[in-house]
């Protein structure tokens, strides 16, 4: 779960990175896209992969949830924290969370991964301007605007638990380091909520 | 503390009572008057169940030895808290003047599938036995004492060790876990003989069949929510879990056994 869920975030930076030059136009989005695309050995491996780590990271998360479940089996009828201060935390809702995410995981590579949505008028790929105008396409669109800003910050959310839990998991707790590695994990997790929420809130206005 | 200020107390308890393992249980409400603000948690459900002895009902049937927060039989979920509201506590250390005139106080036993209810608030806690049954022997030399000086132990190390061998086996690590879990149990037990040289020639088999045991008996897994750690009375660490953790890894990656 840790494994999987940190190799994730490696994504996402290169993900938000990518995508954030479509604050810049079409021009430098456009190239971006074909440098990538002509690496099509390369691609093909990475999206692969991250298939793989991304059906694994569910799997984990559904197997363990099940066994947790059954662990827990009866609820008492009063429960409260006893973490000062915690009234409700991501923690969790790290199942829930995720399902969500996942939720729009799936719309977002229906949109721009397989070209389904019949209502968005795609270029063909062929098309230079494709990789631009149909991400600005998908973005406009108001289904997919509204879930991918709510599956973003919801992902933000996630990760201000996930990313410093991982660490925990994976046995790397010090007493010099494991505060820092809270910190950021909270900061990571509005850097990525933020910075890909800006891009469906501020893009489709600026490039109509 | 000053005695002249206690005070009395009536309150209301809504209390888990259910006749054995297989039958289903329930709430029941009490009423208890004159309470003293200067009684433990233990010493008020003595008095309610003297009142319900008189009366003729059964009494409610809690586990308790010590009474002095080191033998860990006495948890129960006190308004949804392990060993009720104060932190580093056992139930028979809660004392009544955490509670204030009128309150209602709701008891429950501690609940998972590893800890099946005996009756009341009564809970079997063996799967913890079965645990460290399964982490089986340290190997120590008979004969004289060695010389103080051969084996050097960092005071730091040892304060390691000491604080987790602190762990009393309550059980309020698993049943305010939202997933049951038993690591912070497992960890201290763990961590404690791992830091120790004593502990080293089982180092990996311990942790191996300590593990091992704890999936059998249907503890569940942690997700690093840490409420294990603010319910623990012996203020076990989350620390411990991240050491127990790299015990596993290494144990099961690199050792033959
Ligand atoms: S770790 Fe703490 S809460 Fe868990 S059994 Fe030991 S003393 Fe009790
Ligand atoms: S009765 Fe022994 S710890 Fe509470």
């Amino acid at each position: 779960m840790g494994v999987t869920g940190l190799l994730l975030c490696g994504f996402l930076v290169a993900h938000l990175a990518g995508n954030l030059l479509l604050f810049m136009g079409a021009k430098p989005f456009n190239e971006y896209a074909h440098a990538l695309h002509s690496q099509w050995e390369l691609l093909a491996v990475a999206e692969f992969g991250l298939v793989v780590l991304f059906l694994a990271h569910v799997y984990l998360a559904v197997a363990t949830t099940i066994g947790n479940y059954r662990a827990r089996r009866d609820f008492y009828v009063l429960k409260q924290s006893k973490v000062p201060g915690r009234i409700i935390g991501a923690n969790s809702w790290m199942f829930a969370s995720g399902s969500v995410v996942l939720g729009f995981v799936i719309l977002h590579l229906i949109d721009l991964r397989l070209g389904l949505r019949s209502s968005l008028q795609y270029l063909p790929e062929t098309d230079l301007e494709a990789p631009f105008k149909n991400t600005l396409a998908a973005i406009s669109d108001p289904i997919s605007r509204v879930v991918y800003f709510v599956g973003v910050i919801v992902l933000g959310v996630h990760l201000s638990h996930g990313f410093a839990s991982a660490f925990q998991s994976l046995g790397l707790n010090h007493p010099k380091y494991t505060p820092l590695i809270k910190i950021i994990g909270k900061i990571f997790g509005v850097i990525i909520a933020v910075g890909f929420a800006s891009i469906v809130v501020f893009v489709p206005g600026m490039w109509r | 503390m000053n005695h002249a200020a206690s005070k009395n107390l009536n309150l209301t308890l809504k209390i888990w009572r259910q006749a054995g393992p297989k039958q289903s249980g329930g709430l029941k409400t009490y009423q208890v008057s004159g309470i003293s603000t200067d009684m433990s948690f233990l010493e008020m459900l003595d008095v309610l169940n003297e009142q319900l002895i008189a009366s003729g009902e059964e009494p409610v049937a809690f586990d308790h030895d010590c009474r002095e927060g080191i033998c860990g039989t006495c948890g129960v979920v006190i308004n949804g808290q392990a060993h009720g509201p104060d932190s580093g506590t056992t139930t028979c250390q809660l004392h009544m003047r955490r509670f204030h005139d009128g309150d209602t106080i709701v008891i429950e036993p501690w609940l998972a599938k590893a800890f099946p209810i005996v009756r009341d608030l009564i809970v079997d806690r063996s799967a913890f036995d079965r645990i460290i049954q399964a982490g089986g022997f340290v190997s120590v030399n008979t004969g004289n004492a060695p010389e103080a000086n051969t084996t050097l132990v960092p005071h730091h190390v040892q304060q390691d060790a000491m604080n987790a061998a602190a762990c009393i086996g309550c059980g309020a690590c698993v049943a305010s876990c939202k997933n049951a879990s038993a690591m912070l149990f497992v960890s201290a037990k763990v961590s404690h003989l791992a830091s120790l040289p004593q502990g080293q020639a089982e180092r990996s088999k311990r942790v191996l069949n300590m593990v091992a045991t704890m999936d059998a008996e249907h503890f569940g897994n942690c997700t690093n929510t840490g409420e294990c750690e603010a319910a623990c009375p012996a203020k076990i660490k989350l620390t411990n879990i991240a050491q127990l953790n790299r015990e596993y890894m290494k144990a099961a990656l690199l050792s033959k056994e």
